[in-house]
């Protein structure tokens, strides 16, 4: 993890440093981070002996300006915790928690309430919308938490409802719509406080398969469109995958790896990372730059060129279309040379094996 | 009302049985051993068992078992000085002058001025006005349950005019109105405090349980001291008994509100406040219309009750018939209050049932001015009537349009008491029957009781308070039981005792067997519906007398009128709890090719076991609630005590004997409320 | 968390509110005469012959004093408490069930004074119907009362018999008489008038023993022949303490009661009050009307008022 801190921007979104969330009896639980004996037990152990439960276990992160910051973990890892702690939707047992370089943990009632109206919302899971009010209402409910004007407020709101594609639907009620769509009104909501950076709680994980791409291609698109920065959080790899600029995996409260989602599929921090990516179609994860051997003088002439970015799927059909290896080229320059060995090897799964990886570790370390 | 939900008790039971003996081996109940050897590895069967021996044997062996004469104490003298002090400091001490006076005074000038309002406005305006409420409740369209709400309404005013019950219907009214503002009011600021305050809910909870097991008689005589008689007395009284569902139904509202939406609140920045006004009321609004409904249910039971210190309308109206015997007149007064009920029930569901249509459907913008419109109207015709009511109609039902019926049914109800209580061929009729019940279920009960020492009944209580409860319920049962020998009424209690327990058993059968016959024959369903709505709200005044007839005066026939008060509710929640058993077992078992019988036994009704427990125990609340009602035909004990005490003005006595019928309440409520039910999510 | 605060806003709210709304406006009035103004309140007992006093007395009043009557019903306890507070006016008939409050307010606080006798008369005893006195004419000696015993056992008395007591209110030692002369019956209250009366009924038409806390003025008297068990005279004081009561009931002059401002206050209806005095026949014949013709009270009230022109003509105050 060290490497993501030398790699951190100067100004990141949210800056998390040795967060902890400890539940249970609080003079107990506000012991439990300080305490060394307790900080090394499992979870079972602390348990038994404390009586508390840890959620989130010394988590130390960035999130960078524009990018998307996906948690990932099994129910049960403590990230959902984590997002509520972001804004102190549940307090944080201890650690240190920035916004913009300000000081979360030590604001008052009211700069709180004033970092929840402008500056993060939120998209939950079960949608968490108010059922006896209209569509459109229920976008303008956080405008109106903020005391703007009922005028004012719809109109921002009827234009988050036709940008997250509700056109015409403003005077429904939630309970008239699908689950897609409420989940559309819970995203037009958190937008119309246009708030610096988006957290999204599972936001999907209720809907059918079909509706989910959609609403995650949404995102993409809302993303692309406006730049914002996101926190996303998901138990579910593929979303991750799609969606993360870059990708915290948790477990059992801690982080067990944080990076792009190429170098989690490509290169596992434990078996436990390695067995949660093992049925991932890896050519459609991992780039030519990390499949390619570096450029022998040889290799700088033949075959066609390919960006270092693209993926090893598109990679094999580039390279079975011209019968040889490919050129990964970046800035005019062959940086390395693909060929059927090498990409057949990332299929396979068994390139991050064996005595190149040390080499590759300076490689991206460099990057 | 919420039905709690009982968790597994199976699993808990295996837990305790492997902590408490170390052989939990061959226990498997699949095994087949016997049912000595599985009442063995079963330590809490055993306990109940072992304690039931010990109550049947200490009981043969002492034959008498009071509690302990030195170990009373003397409560009459300090309630005798308290009531003196009442009615020496009434027009002096500044508790009155400045606090119970303004409050007795405001009662009475709000019921009077609603009362002048009602008559002012002549029975056109109120029949007008109350029709347009009604039909704008469900909805002020042309729908269904608008027009089904509206015509109730017309019905309703136009029978209480023809039965010449106008006046008395406009009384009842009047008070009503003001009680049922009164209590809403009050029990959503209760609801709301235990609802916000996990404290607030657990100070209020034993005090909410007090109030609706402490028999309106017991209060009315402490506040007949405190208000003096009349409407104050009458409204307080009322208050007290209706305020705890709607605090209760807004408290569970408030805190079953959506917590994501809650939490999308909060975390929009939301105030406290803001979060409360614009989330939480909102997504308890279903809840608190139920308990309005509920409140007002209530009301009007206890408004007839309040006949009794001096109120007036429908209530005295049964009670001086009831005087002469008439029954006729005092079921004529009855069907009013029942169509009151109707009115009332029909216009606040419907006004919940269009809230819930808007909340899902929404509505559209011309309905909105449409409805707006109705409502304006109705302000205007209000405020015309009010004003000048006079001129288009007399403030009493024209007499010309009248029926009087009370005759034919006082004849009626003779000849069907009379055919019933001994004309019975073979059988014999309910004089029998009854006396029978008397002699075979009544007296050893009692007799058992009596016999058993009380330390030996203090066991069983505490064993099965345990067993079914928590040790909780098994120390509050013990203390109730304590209380209730401390303060001398220990044989008059038992005597109570015995009776609650036969009321029970009938009721129990009685509300299983309709209940299983309801659930599984539609027709009898829609039969019974309208029978038990109106077994509910009828006065019990008004089958008093009648049972008399058929029973005599007697314990048991204060058994049948609680019977018949209770009966409903268990015939009910049984009959719910029947057809809402998972549909998949159901379906399960019918593709296994179960009979109809082999399906209610083997899965309809171990799967609703649940709910027959929540029946038992609505079943015990209701049949104790009736032990006053009882006392008026000769049940004696507790009933007749609080009776005397009241109807002698004398506190000493009522009072005590109410206190103890509250100890028996919740210790029966506690002994029959199974643990789980209680427990509630930390 | 920090919904603690609204908790407790709302709580310090209620509570502000209530104590303001109730003090701020000061003292309140002691007796409020919510809404009855003109109007002559009476207490109205529950028994028919209560009923059939005020039905005359309302409808004389309102014709011939033009004065507006409302009769309220409640029991002497309640009713005596409504004459100290000034809710009702006038009780206009008392069986002195309620010595202590009598004595209370009518001789320690003065604030209820005596309006004179009713002219009925009220008798309590025992009674026995007279089909069963006709066969067993020695039932009606208490003494004997023992030999007949078990004709009177019910499933509620078990081997005693069974004795229908008195309804709550009512003035009544039984329970002593029965425990004094080694009686071999139990007491068994009736809860209220009309299931004592329903009871007897029934009894009366199977024709069956039963031995009651009986009365006279009393409607059904109309209906049913009853015959008295003689008790021992009553002497005045005889009856307490209950646990030492050998003697019978008092032969009762029945008496009203008025509010003393009302009484004070020389109007016309006052002196009406006072002047009003009638026979147990009158009353019973009103009663019966009610009760037994089942005709509406103001009906009867009629008919006797046209009837007996001469007996009311000397209520009215002088002119």
């Amino acid at each position: 993890m060290s490497e993501t801190r030398e790699s951190a921007p100067v100004n990141p979104v949210f800056s998390v440093r040795n967060l902890w969330k400890v539940f249970g009896p609080k003079g107990k639980a506000n012991r439990v981070p300080g305490d060394e004996q307790l900080t090394g037990l499992s979870g079972s152990e602390l348990t038994e002996r404390t009586g508390c439960t840890a959620a989130v276990r010394d988590v130390s992160f960035d999130v960078r300006k524009g990018e998307v910051f996906v948690v990932m973990g099994l129910s049960g890892s403590g990230k959902s915790t984590l997002v509520r702690c972001l804004t102190r939707l549940i307090e944080p047992t201890s650690g240190q928690l920035e916004i913009d370089g300000e000081d979360v943990l030590g604001m008052d009632r009211t700069r709180l309430r004033e970092l929840r109206r402008h500056r993060a919302a939120m998209v939950f899971q079960n949608f968490g919308l108010l059922p006896h009010r209209s569509v459109t209402d229920n976008v303008a409910y956080g405008l109106e938490i903020q005391g703007i004007g009922k005028r004012e407020r719809r109109a921002k709101a009827a234009e988050m409802v036709e940008k997250v594609g509700l056109q015409g639907l403003g005077d429904r009620r939630p309970g008239q719509l699908s689950g897609g769509q409420q989940q559309r009104v819970g995203l037009a909501r958190a937008l119309a406080v246009d708030p610096e950076v988006l957290l999204f709680d599972e936001p999907f994980s209720a809907l059918d398969p079909l509706i989910r791409r959609d609403m995650q291609e949404e995102v993409i698109r809302l993303h692309r469109a406006e730049g914002r920065t996101m926190v996303f959080i998901t138990h579910d790899l593929q979303e991750a995958l799609r969606l993360g600029d870059r990708i915290a995996l948790m477990r059992a409260g801690e982080i067990v790896q944080l990076g792009t989602p190429e170098e989690i599929v490509a290169r596992p921090a434990d078996d436990y990372v390695r067995d949660f990516v093992r049925d991932v179609p890896r050519d459609q994860v991992i780039s030519v730059r990390r499949a390619m051997r570096p450029a022998g003088k040889a290799d700088a002439a033949g075959g066609p060129a390919l960006a270092p970015d693209t993926l090893v799927s598109d990679a094999i059909e580039a390279v079975a279309r011209s019968g040889e290896s490919c050129r990964v080229v970046e800035g005019g320059r062959t940086i390395g040379v693909v060929d059927h060995d090498r990409l057949l090897k990332v299929v396979a799964g068994i390139d991050q094996d064996g005595e190149g990886e040390a080499d590759k570790d300076k490689e991206v370390a460099a990057v | 009302m919420s039905t709690p939900t009982i968790p597994d008790k199976g699993e808990q039971r295996t837990q305790d049985a492997a902590a408490l003996d170390k052989t939990p081996s061959g226990a498997g109940p699949d095994d087949g051993p016997g049912p000595l050897q599985r009442l063995a590895a079963n330590p809490r069967a055993l306990l109940v068992l072992v304690s039931l021996l010990v109550v049947v044997v200490s009981a043969a062996v002492t034959g008498s078992g009071a509690w302990p004469r030195g170990w009373t104490l003397d409560i009459e003298t300090p309630l005798n000085d308290l009531d003196n002090w009442l009615v020496d400091n009434r027009e002096t001490s500044p508790i009155f002058l400045y606090f119970l006076l303004h409050i007795s005074n405001f009662a009475e000038t709000s019921v009077d001025a609603i009362t002048g309002l009602l008559e002012s406005m002549g029975w056109l305006g109120v029949t007008l006005v109350g029709t347009l409420i009604a039909w704008a409740a469900g909805g002020a369209d042309l729908s269904r349950r608008a027009l089904r709400t509206g015509g109730t309404a017309l019905g309703v005013f136009i029978v209480c005019g023809v039965l010449e019950m106008w006046e008395a219907t406009m009384e009842t009214l009047a008070l009503m109105t003001a009680a049922v503002f009164a209590s809403a009011l009050l029990g959503a600021l209760l609801g709301l405090a235990a609802g916000l305050s996990d404290r607030c809910e657990r100070l209020l909870r034993p005090v909410f349980d007090t109030m609706q097991v402490m028999p309106a008689f017991a209060y009315l005589l402490p506040l007949l001291l405190m208000f003096g008689i009349g409407v104050p007395s009458a409204l307080i009284a009322t208050v007290i008994y209706a305020a705890p569902p709607m605090a209760r139904l807004t408290s569970l509202g408030l805190r079953s509100a959506d917590p994501a939406a809650l939490e999308a609140s909060t975390s929009l920045g939301s105030t406290p406040w803001q979060r409360l006004r614009t989330a939480r009321v909102p997504l308890a609004r279903r809840q608190m219309m139920l308990g309005l409904n509920q409140a007002i249910m209530m009301c009007l039971s206890m408004v007839v009750l309040a006949s009794l210190i001096g109120s007036e309308g429908l209530g005295d109206e049964i009670y001086q018939a009831l005087g002469s015997l008439d029954i006729g007149t005092a079921l004529t007064a009855g069907t009013a209050v029942v169509l009151i009920a109707v009115l009332l029930d029909r216009t606040t569901s419907a006004a919940g049932e269009r809230l819930d249509a808007v909340a899902t459907a929404g509505t559209t913008r011309l309905m909105r001015r449409v409805r707006a419109g109705v409502w304006g109207l109705v302000l205007v015709l209000f405020g015309v009537f009010a004003a000048k009511g006079s001129v288009f109609s007399e403030s009493e039902w024209p007499e010309a349009w009248t029926v009087d019926i009370t005759r034919q049914l006082d004849s009626a109800v003779g000849w069907f008491t009379d055919h019933l209580g001994s004309g019975v061929p073979v059988l014999g009729g309910t004089v029998t029957w009854a006396q029978g019940f008397t002699e075979y279920m009544l007296n050893p009960l009692r007799s058992g009781l009596l016999a058993t020492p009380w330390w030996a009944l203090a066991l069983l209580v505490a064993v099965v308070g345990w067993i079914v409860g928590t040790w909780r319920a098994a120390a509050t049962g013990l203390v109730c039981l304590a209380l209730v020998g401390v303060m001398g009424l220990w044989e008059v209690s038992m005597d109570t005792l015995s009776q609650v327990i036969g009321g029970l058993l009938l009721t129990v059968v009685v509300g299983f067997a309709f209940g299983v016959l309801a659930a599984r024959v539609e027709r009898v369903d829609r039969l019974l519906r309208p029978v038990l709505d109106t077994m509910q709200t009828m006065p019990q005044f008004v089958y008093l007398i009648p049972v008399i007839a058929l029973v005599g005066l007697s314990r048991s026939a204060g058994i049948i009128a609680a019977v018949i008060y209770a009966a409903p509710a268990v015939i009910r929640i049984t009959a719910q709890g029947l057809r809402y058993v998972d549909a998949a077992a159901m379906e399960a078992s019918l593709s296994l090719g179960a009979t109809g019988k082999q399906q209610l036994l083997q899965v309809q009704l171990p799967l609703a076991r649940k709910s027959l427990l929540v029946g038992v125990n609505q079943g015990v609340v209701l049949v104790l609630s009736m032990v006053v009602i009882a006392g008026l035909i000769g049940g004696g004990a507790l009933g007749y005590d609080v009776v005397q005490g009241l109807s002698k003005g004398n506190l000493s006595q009522g009072l005590p004997a109410g206190i103890a019928i509250v100890c028996l309440g919740i210790m029966l409520d506690r002994l029959t409320q199974p643990a789980s039910a209680r427990r509630r999510d930390q | 968390m920090n919904s603690k605060r609204i908790r407790n806003s709302v709580i310090a709210g209620i509570g502000v509110i209530s104590v303001l709304s109730l003090s701020a406006c000061g003292a309140a009035k002691t007796s409020s005469s919510g809404g009855k103004d003109d109007k002559v309140v009476l207490a109205e007992p529950s028994w028919v012959g209560a009923q059939a006093n005020a039905a005359v007395v309302k409808k004389l009043m309102e014709d011939e004093l033009d004065v507006k009557v409302e009769a309220k019903q409640m029991d002497e306890p309640v009713a005596f408490d409504a004459l100290n507070s000034g809710k009702a006016d006038a009780i206009l008939e008392d069986w002195h069930g309620v010595p202590k409050k009598e004595k209370k307010y009518v001789e320690e606080k003065k604030t209820v004074v005596s309006g004179g006798d009713l002219g009925v008369v009220g008798h309590i005893g025992w009674f026995v119907p007279k089909y069963y006195a006709d066969k067993h004419p020695d039932v009606t000696d208490l003494k004997k009362l023992n030999k007949y015993a078990k004709d009177f056992r019910t499933s509620e008395s078990g081997d005693k018999g069974h004795f229908i007591g008195a309804a709550p209110s009512y003035s009544q030692h039984d329970k002593g008489l029965i425990k004094n002369h080694k009686l071999d019956f139990k007491h068994i209250p009736s809860g209220a008038e009309a299931a004592q009366l329903k009871e007897i009924q029934r009894l009366y038409k199977a024709k069956k023993p039963f031995l009651t806390y009986w009365w006279e003025p009393q409607w059904m008297n109309n209906q049913i022949d009853m015959v008295e068990v003689k008790l021992p005279k009553h002497t005045p004081g005889c009856e307490t303490p209950e646990s030492e009561a050998k003697c019978g009931y008092e032969t009762n002059q029945l008496e009203k009661f008025m509010n003393k401002d009302f009484a004070d206050s020389d109007t016309d209806a006052a002196k009406f009050i006072k002047n009003f005095k009638w026979t147990t026949k009158d009353q019973n014949q009103v009663a019966g009307d009610i009760a037994g013709k089942k005709m509406k009270p103001e009906d009867a009230a009629e008919k006797w008022i046209k009837a007996n022109k001469s007996t009311w003509e000397k209520w009215l105050p002088k002119k």
